[in-house]
């Protein structure tokens, strides 16, 4: 009867002090992180391993990069950044359960965006949820901005889906005896590689170009052989991969293999990384395409700064920096002028600042619109003699495009 | 057709790999009648291995099957006699369920060695085919598949031409009177496990050059080598092998012809649709609570 009697005290008990905890945790999390001289910890998921791993290495790079730069000027309004990275294995379930862990058990004071579109979309909202500002370097597919969120910002000059647009407005531009006649789209199923897929093909075939070969294949297909065997017998004259980086090295073997070569090749991902090269081949790589948004020659805010000093953290050359280090450098600076700007580093004063004006990064003058996509434009990259020049447009080319030689096998 | 043939020509060399894997379930099943769950982590377990051999120390992925055989045996048959020794035959559902945890605990130990990104066996003849008539045969498709064959002639000949062949026979048709006519059961059972996963670890090998991996690629290769089991005879080498090319061929013009996505689909309808007319498989016998 007693223990009866101590069990009916005891649980409303427990059940009011888990209530007291979480609203002291919930007050913790929502308390201005400007006001003190504590370290400013700024959380991160990112894909560590899993099929994102080689891309979002170089971000995480760019983070680190950034946290080590602006504590060397003495932090953020006077307090040191210390970053709270850790990974999702490429998993969108995970990246959920990590936010939720960032915010709510180690309540850090701000976030950055995870790797990928796929990751950003379930990542933003539970950001969003909890107020938190979301500035992201990689989430750039319509799907992250159908969310409709006012505390997203991509640090990047243009949305993924209009990443495409200057290939194709290269395509376009030749003349008719230079043009392809026949193209070829395959992508694997992720929302980064689909958009931008799906634009191009709209454009290409409004033109005129005939579509021979349309495949979409799940993101995780590993066995690429297939989709080449395919490629091959069709023997499309342009060829718009969607890919994520690993599939654009396979594609390229599978063809190889072939010893066929297709006049045009572009992949959505996989050019831009330096090492692409030596995966497959500095000869077949030669001539292929791609897009980029930060070009170690651009004059954007920092940039020169920025390759400074991640040859000296991380040695190489400016060759050897992928775009995606400058886009999560980016997210840093991004926050660092709010601060000059406002006096003030919280969750409220990031979101409501970066709706107005313009912000001066490594990937140039960025601005959002009300779900967070920037109006810039991508530039089309081509590796050229060994290097990865910009080629279109015109303007802000460095050199001018070369037919693609056939593989050096 | 010429598309039709390039892909018939893909599979059936993969369907090679596919075979010796399976051919090496389908003789620990017929021995311990216990379906081999951890079978398609061996077999990554072995990638992983030669994928390290060949970066580390330069030994080519074929030559490091020399290497990866005998060790994946002693693996196998340790793995019989510490854990499944006294469960195979009294309690066959205890035993798979030890096996399928065995995976998991490979899959994270793997995991935790070598990340989860995704690693492919890549020589310097990786890209090399042969154009044939049109029909170009990828170099390590081709040694892969021939691989895959001499080993399966090797354990062909050592199942019907020699006296512990006699034994595995013995011991696959019926155990009890093997055991009264003289056959170390518990023995033969122990080498039947560590042949078995001996295949695997020869399949490995190469698989980890045709097809890039991670620890998870094992739940797609399992279902691949249980479909293959089911397809050709849960106990039948002949079978496997068969039901091993199908699935290859099946596969492989499937995805080059319609989708890659539906190219296990396929051969899952060719699966039932076989089962339908011989539910005990294509070379299978019907076993009595094999199950």
């Amino acid at each position: 009867m007693v223990s009866t009697v101590r069990r009916s005290w005891t649980v409303p008990a427990c059940l009011a002090a888990a209530l007291l905890l979480g609203a002291c945790s919930t007050s913790a999390t929502t308390s201005s992180p400007g006001s003190s001289g504590a370290p400013l910890v700024i959380g991160a998921s990112m894909s560590l391993s899993g099929d994102f791993a080689d891309l979002a290495g170089p971000a995480k790079k760019g983070y680190d990069l950034w946290a080590d730069t602006v504590n060397a000027k003495g932090g953020l309004l006077g307090r040191k950044v210390s970053l709270k990275i850790v990974d999702d294995a490429s998993n969108p379930t995970q990246v959920v359960t990590n936010y939720q862990n960032l915010i709510t058990a180690d309540h850090v004071d701000l976030v950055f965006g995870p790797f990928s579109s796929l990751l950003t979309v379930p990542a933003a909202t539970i950001a969003s949820r909890f107020g938190y500002a979301f500035v992201e370097p990689s989430g750039g597919a319509p799907q992250v901005f159908a969310l409709h969120l006012h505390n997203l910002f991509l640090a990047q000059p243009a949305p993924i889906v209009t990443s495409g647009d200057a290939y194709a407005a290269y395509i376009l531009s030749l003349p008719a005896d230079k043009r392809p006649h026949t193209a070829a789209y395959p992508t694997a199923d992720d929302p980064f590689t689909t958009a931008i897929v799906t634009r191009i093909r709209q454009r290409l075939e409004a033109a005129g170009i005939r579509t021979v070969y349309s495949q979409t294949y799940a993101a995780e297909t590993v066995d690429l052989s297939p989709i080449t065997t395919r490629l091959v017998a069709e023997k499309p004259d342009l060829i718009i991969s969607g890919t994520g980086g690993a599939d654009a090295v396979a594609e390229v073997k599978g063809m190889v293999q072939a010893h066929w070569t297709p006049k045009f090749v572009y992949f959505t991902g996989g050019p831009n990384d330096p090492t692409f090269p030596s995966k497959v081949g500095a000869a077949n790589a030669e001539g292929i395409f791609g897009t980029s948004d930060w070009l170690a020659e651009a004059k954007t805010a920092g940039n020169a700064d920025f390759i400074k000093a991640y040859v000296a953290k991380y040695g190489g050359t400016a060759a050897d920096i992928d775009p995606a280090a400058a886009e999560a450098f980016a997210c840093g600076q991004l926050l660092e002028l709010v601060a000059q700007r406002t006096g003030k580093i919280d969750n409220a004063t990031i979101i409501s600042a970066l709706h107005k004006g313009s912000w001066p990064t490594v990937e140039g003058n960025l601005t959002w619109d009300a779900d967070g996509a920037t109006q810039g434009a991508d530039i089309v990259v081509q590796w050229v003699g060994g290097k990865l020049l910009p080629v279109y447009p015109p303007a802000e080319a460095f050199a001018k495009p070369i037919a693609k030689p056939a593989w050096a096998g | 057709m010429h598309l039709l043939l390039q892909a018939t020509i893909a599979g059936i060399l993969v369907g090679g790999v596919y075979a010796l894997l399976a051919s090496g379930q389908a003789m620990i099943f017929g021995v311990t009648r216990t379906v081999n769950f951890a079978q398609a982590i061996f077999a990554i377990l072995s990638a992983y291995l030669s994928y390290t051999l060949f970066v580390d120390i330069g030994l080519d992925p074929f030559l490091s099957v020399l290497v990866l055989v005998p060790a994946m045996f002693a693996f196998g048959g340790g793995i019989y006699i510490l854990m499944l020794r006294r469960l195979s035959r009294s309690s066959a559902e205890l035993a798979l369920l030890v096996l399928y945890a065995l995976g998991i605990g490979v899959q994270g130990v793997l995991d935790f060695a070598y990340q989860t990104n995704t690693r492919v066996i890549a020589p310097a003849y990786a890209d090399s085919s042969w154009t044939i008539a049109g029909y170009q045969i990828p170099v390590v498709r081709f040694y892969a598949f021939v691989l895959a064959a001499a080993v399966l002639y090797a354990l062909y000949v050592i199942r019907q031409h020699t006296k512990l062949g006699r034994a595995l026979r013995a011991t696959t048709q019926n155990p009890v009177a093997a055991r009264l006519l003289g056959v170390d059961v518990e023995r033969i059972s122990a080498i039947a496990m560590g042949l078995g996963v001996a295949a695997a670890g020869a399949a490995g090998a190469v698989f980890g050059m045709v097809i890039p991996f991670n620890g998870n690629s094992q739940y797609d290769l399992l279902s691949k080598l249980l479909s293959i089991a089911v397809l050709g005879g849960m106990a039948s080498m002949g079978g496997t092998i068969v039901a091993a090319v199908i699935l290859g061929v099946v596969e492989s013009v499937v995805a080059a012809t319609i989708s890659p996505d539906w190219s296990a689909f396929a051969f899952l309808v060719v699966l039932f649709a076989v089962l339908m007319f011989r539910p005990q498989g294509l070379f299978g016998r019907r076993l009595r609570g094999a199950l």
